[in-house]
């Protein structure tokens, strides 16, 4: 009776106004103590499904239900919202949003205020605790860094102590570090707390080394519940829909030198199961500057760039530090680091939106400091990370026409035309962008900022909050900006954007450069990854960990590499090894 | 230009942020502060009210004299009391360039002095009282002495999200700069280029009514899950929360010396007219 | 807690939707306008004294209570509290008039769709407000001062400065920060707003349960003629010589209001004809009115 602890039957749900149901007859049990996993195309109900278990659906959300649903025995059609929430705790995709008072140690024990618990205060404190989050009890919500919100919101739906935890793409908005601080929170609930732990997720990667279970849905239907490793070999069934399983299995697939079974579905896994090049050195560092470079027009010079601003205690902290630097003609820049690094501060000195403490930013000639941000406009583009705050009209076309039309440029609709072709948004001309999907929306942002016709675009991470498809279709369209400006200067976590796209990386580290040169000179440094926190693409650490030369940067390079050694080696020594 | 520049530092989330934080955590130490919000209550409910019935000028040189102690006491930021100070005068000049001119001579000036004390004896009470009170201390004074469960909820559901809404106002206000165009042209007395700010300055407001709604829902079906709507005014809840509130004996030597100083400035008050 | 039953009633989720909205997108305006300075010129106040148009907005699209009340409480606790000068009994006043000029407008407002409506609505709900502050405000000065009559000119000339400041905010504040703004953003916002929050937009045929009992023709009469009549009350008890002052007073106010009223109604009219000229859709739409 324990072991089945929700239990989904025969639901159908239609949103009310919703033309098309949006979930479709789905039955699905999950046991207690599971940790699972629901992967889906957009609109494949995953959210849906889940707010089901929470009892939102249908209490909250009023629209056309039927089938029962049952969470630790109860039924949820006849409980309450707050009734269940002391057995499913949800957190949120917009994490930031399901956080409403202003203090730490406030917002944790707000749930069991409510439900009139005289200790909540120590519920609140023991939930703090078990997220990691001790000790920032009595600060403002708005001091946490975004990882800490999110631990804060996971503490939150802990408070209440219930069998079931929920979490919406919890690291769709975090940078490779917190992701991991996330999982391994998750982790530890699941495997000491015996908590049941679902998660919506699309980093097939994260599935692989934390979860035990994968439900695939699609179009309003759970497809197949299977154990982790037997569902992410099944590859052609998710590339259909759009999902990638990890790059090694990726890799494994494509070689048609395994059998289904053993496909690898981590990297320790593909580390002993593809050959090992004994003997190749790897040559330790490439070179550290492009000498091409030299002699081509300078767009940006920074001279002995510093900036600091002031703390909430009044202390001027400093950000950037004697910051020695030149864009050219050319450069496709990818600006890593960890948070706090620099990155964005580095971008808003070039935008001239701020002015340096000393030294001076140079852009096409002219000095920021003398310049309005106006007038630099005309120059720089920034590509805001949230592209909701680029938007201020109500429809694409508009937003994109706005810098020119207000310029007077003559023909403008042409060039609107044209630049919503590129981006693909002809058909979306008319929408209002904040309305659009995610991935769309960063199509139009895109386009904004070509319309205003720069000569160097700032994008602050491009693909964050992107489902992996999404986010090769936008690295795709970030390669195309070549064609329309002289420089793009890209700050990102994303690794795999970097190894695909840059021609020159420039690592921060505590407002210094750490490194800049090609990508080849970051990625075969391991000292320096390990030093910015940086976390290579999975297939370039399986073939370093391989000694391949060079590494390979995408999962065709490393198939590539790998059949030209078939063909120089004996077939059979390796495929006999393989199987 | 430089002002406009020094308002948009003004405007910068880093700026609003430090600002907030000094109200709240502004001055806890005082005596005042360490009073019960009731206590607070009780004494501006005389200080703050009473005064516009009072015409004895005797007694309201008495409260006056009590409210500037207690201002005193409170620490009020000097900022604050410059600005009351002129306000009053300017109201109370404006008013008596108009009574002149309407055919008021120097007889005006008692009963407009008298009118700008009651009005300061107001004021100061209310600086002085609400200096005293964070808005922690506020919220749950308010809702002790019964003020609906949402009032108390907002104000810190408001110190949680100002820092992003201005966040993303800033962004939204900066799009409108950067890509459209200022006038080139400053106008008589820049009349151009501030009817064109104002303009941007409202018309930001539009994305931001959409966004705050995608906002508004997810933080309403958060308070659905956590219980808020059952607890707004549910009088256990309140009970819990408020169990840190109790009046102490300072409060009611407060309290006891405020009734005392009143009644003993009537008598005198009253025998000396 | 909501059933399912109550399809298109708002539950209480969804009115605390529009109450956060409405609260944190006043209140941050109101921030903002208490940094922005003010120029006079002379003592006519150029300033941006309110966005209205964002409570006015939200009031005319959604549940008009539920905006007002979340409006009026942003601007007390954002603009007063969070900037430690919350003024007591005096924010009580604020609340009160705000709240009810901005339920009031919204609900004259039956179909967002109508232009004529929502300009109406819109500089109504200013005239309201900034007539009760009027009224407040006087009502100050005369209990505040003893015998007030007996003090050469000063009734007067607190008429004509509260009178001015009424004619000034009405046609300043209320025609740039309230009636246009709002002709602008309504009809944007309407359709698109609302399912945001999960709602159905307002359309002719939804009421609301406090419109049903007491219809907004019937609580605009009662505030005017329980202000009329408190002010007079006032008059009488006071001994106060009412001849000519009142004459002068009355008259005053009703030129202003009148001049306000005409200069309104030209612009929704300007409006009106400039929308039917561009669009048949416009003049349908006056048609079945």
């Amino acid at each position: 009776m324990t072991t089945e602890q929700i239990k989904i039957e025969h639901v159908n749900f239609k949103y009310p106004g919703g033309e098309h149901p949006v979930l479709n007859d789905v039955n699905l049990t999950i046991q207690k103590g599971a940790f699972v996993a629901i992967i889906g195309g957009n609109g494949s109900g995953k959210s849906t499904l889940c707010k089901l278990i929470n009892g939102l659906i249908p209490h909250y959300y009023v629209g056309d239900f039927t089938g029962s649903v049952t969470v630790n025995g109860l039924d949820t059609k006849e409980s309450k919202v707050a009734d269940l929430s002391h057995h499913v705790g949800y957190v949120y995709q917009d994490f930031d949003n399901q956080l409403v008072r202003a203090r730490v140690l406030e917002d944790a024990s707000f749930a069991p205020l409510n439900f009139g618990h005289a200790d909540y205060k120590e519920r609140g404190k023991r939930a703090l605790e078990l997220t990691g989050l001790t000790g920032h009890d009595e600060e403002f919500i708005w001091q946490l860094s975004g990882g800490q919100k999110h631990l804060l919101a996971l503490a939150g739906a802990v408070s209440l102590d219930p069998d079931i935890l929920i979490m919406d793409e919890p690291i769709a908005q975090l940078d490779p570090f917190h992701a991991k601080e996330i999982y391994d929170v998750l982790k530890m609930l699941n495997e000491q707390h015996g908590k049941t732990i679902i998660v919506i997720e699309h980093h097939t990667e994260f599935i692989a080394d934390y979860c035990k279970e994968v439900v695939l849905m699609d179009q309003g239907n759970v497809i197949w519940k299977k154990p982790t490793a037997d569902a992410l070999r099944l590859v052609e069934q998710l590339m259909e829909r759009q999902i990638f399983p990890p790059q090694v299995t990726q890799a494994a697939f494509k070689l048609d030198t395994f059998s289904n079974k053993s496909y690898p579905i981590t990297l320790s896994e593909a580390l002993g199961l593809f050959p090992n090049q004994v003997g190749e050195e790897v040559a330790a560092h490439g070179p550290t500057n492009n000498s091409e470079r030299a002699g081509r027009q300078s767009i940006v010079e920074m001279e002995q760039v510093s900036f600091a601003y002031k703390t909430i205690t009044r202390s001027k902290k400093t950000v950037l530090n004697g910051i020695d630097l030149t864009i050219n003609q050319g450069d496709r820049i990818a600006l890593v680091g960890n948070n706090g690094a620099g990155k964005s501060s580095l971008m808003r000195l070039i935008t001239g939106l701020v002015k340096p403490a000393e030294g001076k930013v140079m852009v096409k000639g002219k000095n920021t400091r003398e310049c309005s941000p106006e007038k630099m406009a005309d120059f720089v583009t920034y590509i805001y990370q949230n592209p909701e705050e680029m938007f201020i009209e109500d429809s694409v076309r508009k937003d994109v026409s706005f810098f020119l039309k207000a310029r007077k440029v003559p023909e403008y609709e042409k060039i609107v035309d044209r630049i919503l072709e590129q981006f693909e948004l002809t058909s979306l001309q008319e929408r209002d962008s904040r309305l659009m999907s995610g991935g769309q929306q960063r199509r139009a942002s895109l386009a904004i900022g070509v319309a205003m016709n720069p000569s160097i675009i700032l994008l602050d991470e491009p693909t964050a909050n992107l489902d992996i498809a999404t986010r090769k279709h936008i690295t795709r369209l970030i390669g195309t900006l070549k064609d329309n400006v002289e420089a793009v200067l890209v700050a990102t976590h994303d690794m795999q954007l970097v190894a695909e796209w840059a021609n020159r990386v420039i690592v921060l580290k505590d407002g210094h450069v750490l490194h800049d040169g090609t990508r080849e000179s970051v990625f075969n440094n391991r000292e320096l990854l390990d030093l910015a926190g940086l976390n290579p693409p999975q297939i370039m650490e399986l073939s370093r960990g391989l000694n391949m030369s060079p590494v390979c940067y995408t999962v065709d390079d490393f198939v590539a590499a790998v059949n030209k050694q078939f063909g120089e080696e004996n077939n059979d020594g390796i495929q006999t090894k393989i199987i | 230009m430089e002002y406009r520049q020094k308002l948009f530092d003004k405007l910068s989330v880093e700026q609003v942020k430090i600002e907030l934080l000094n109200t709240a955590y502004g001055n806890d130490q005082t005596f005042l502060a360490k009073l019960d919000p009731r206590t607070l209550f009780i004494w501006y409910l005389f200080f703050g009210f009473a005064p516009w019935f009072i015409h004895n000028q005797a007694i309201l040189l008495g409260m006056f004299a009590f409210v500037v102690v207690m201002m005193l006491i409170a620490r009020s930021s000097p900022l604050i009391i410059f600005i009351l100070c002129l306000g009053l005068l300017g109201q109370g000049g404006y008013l008596l360039l108009a009574a002149w001119f309407f055919g008021g001579d120097l007889s005006t000036i008692m009963p407009l002095l008298i009118l700008t004390m009651k009005l300061s004896i107001i004021s100061l009470a209310s600086i002085s009282v609400f200096t005293s009170m964070d808005p922690e201390k506020l919220s749950d004074g308010l809702l002790k002495v019964g003020v609906p469960g949402q009032v108390s909820f907002s104000i810190s559901y408001a110190y949680r999200m100002l820092p992003s809404l201005i966040e993303e106002y800033h962004h939204v206000f900066l799009s409108f700069r950067l890509r459209g165009k200022a006038p080139e042209k400053h106008g008589i007395l820049y009349w151009r280029s501030i009817a064109y700010f104002v303009k941007i300055a409202m018309l930001s407001f539009y994305p931001l009514m959409l966004s705050t709604s995608k906002r508004a829902r997810t933080t309403v079906e958060a308070l659905e899950t956590k219980g808020s709507f059952f607890a707004f005014n549910n009088p256990k809840v309140k009970a819990i929360k408020l169990a840190h509130l109790t009046f102490r004996q300072r409060d009611y030597w407060f309290l006891t010396f405020s009734l005392l100083y009143v009644i003993s400035l009537f008598i005198f008050g009253i025998l000396y007219s | 807690m909501s059933q399912i039953q109550e399809r298109y009633v708002l539950t209480s989720s969804q009115k605390m939707m529009v109450f956060i909205l409405s609260m944190s997108l006043y209140g941050l305006s109101n921030m903002i306008t208490e940094l922005v300075p003010s120029a006079y010129l002379g003592p006519i106040e150029f300033s941006i004294e309110y966005f209205a148009f964002i409570p006015l907005t939200l009031c005319m699209l959604f549940h008009p209570l539920y905006a007002a009340v979340g409006a009026a409480l942003g601007e007390v606790i954002f603009g007063e509290i969070m900037l430690g000068q919350f003024g007591g009994f005096g924010e009580l006043e604020k609340f009160i008039s705000f709240s009810l000029a901005m339920y009031i407008a919204g609900s004259l407002v039956k179909d967002p769709r109508n232009r004529k409506q929502v300009g109406i609505a819109a500089i109504t709900g200013v005239i309201i407000h900034q007539f009760i502050s009027m009224m407040v405000d006087i009502g100050k000065v005369w209990i505040g001062v003893e015998e007030l009559e007996a003090v050469p000119g000063l009734a007067e000339s607190i008429v004509v400065i509260e009178g001015f400041a009424f004619l000034n905010d009405v046609l300043f504040s209320g025609i740039l920060f309230a009636l246009l703004p709002t002709l602008y953003l309504v009809p944007r916002l309407y359709g698109k707003i609302e399912p945001l929050l999960g709602m159905k937009p307002r359309d002719n045929t939804m009421k609301f349960s406090t419109g049903e009992i007491v219809t907004p023709r019937l609580i605009v009469g009662g505030i005017v003629l329980a202000l009329l009549s408190f002010f007079f009350e006032f008059l009488s008890e006071t001994d106060f010589n009412v001849e000519w002052e009142a004459d002068f007073g009355e008259n005053f106010m009703w030129v202003s209001i009148g001049v306000s009223a005409v200069i309104a109604i030209l612009t929704v009219i300007l409006m009106v004809t400039r929308k039917g000229k561009n669009t048949k859709e416009g003049m349908d739409e006056r048609k079945v009115q």
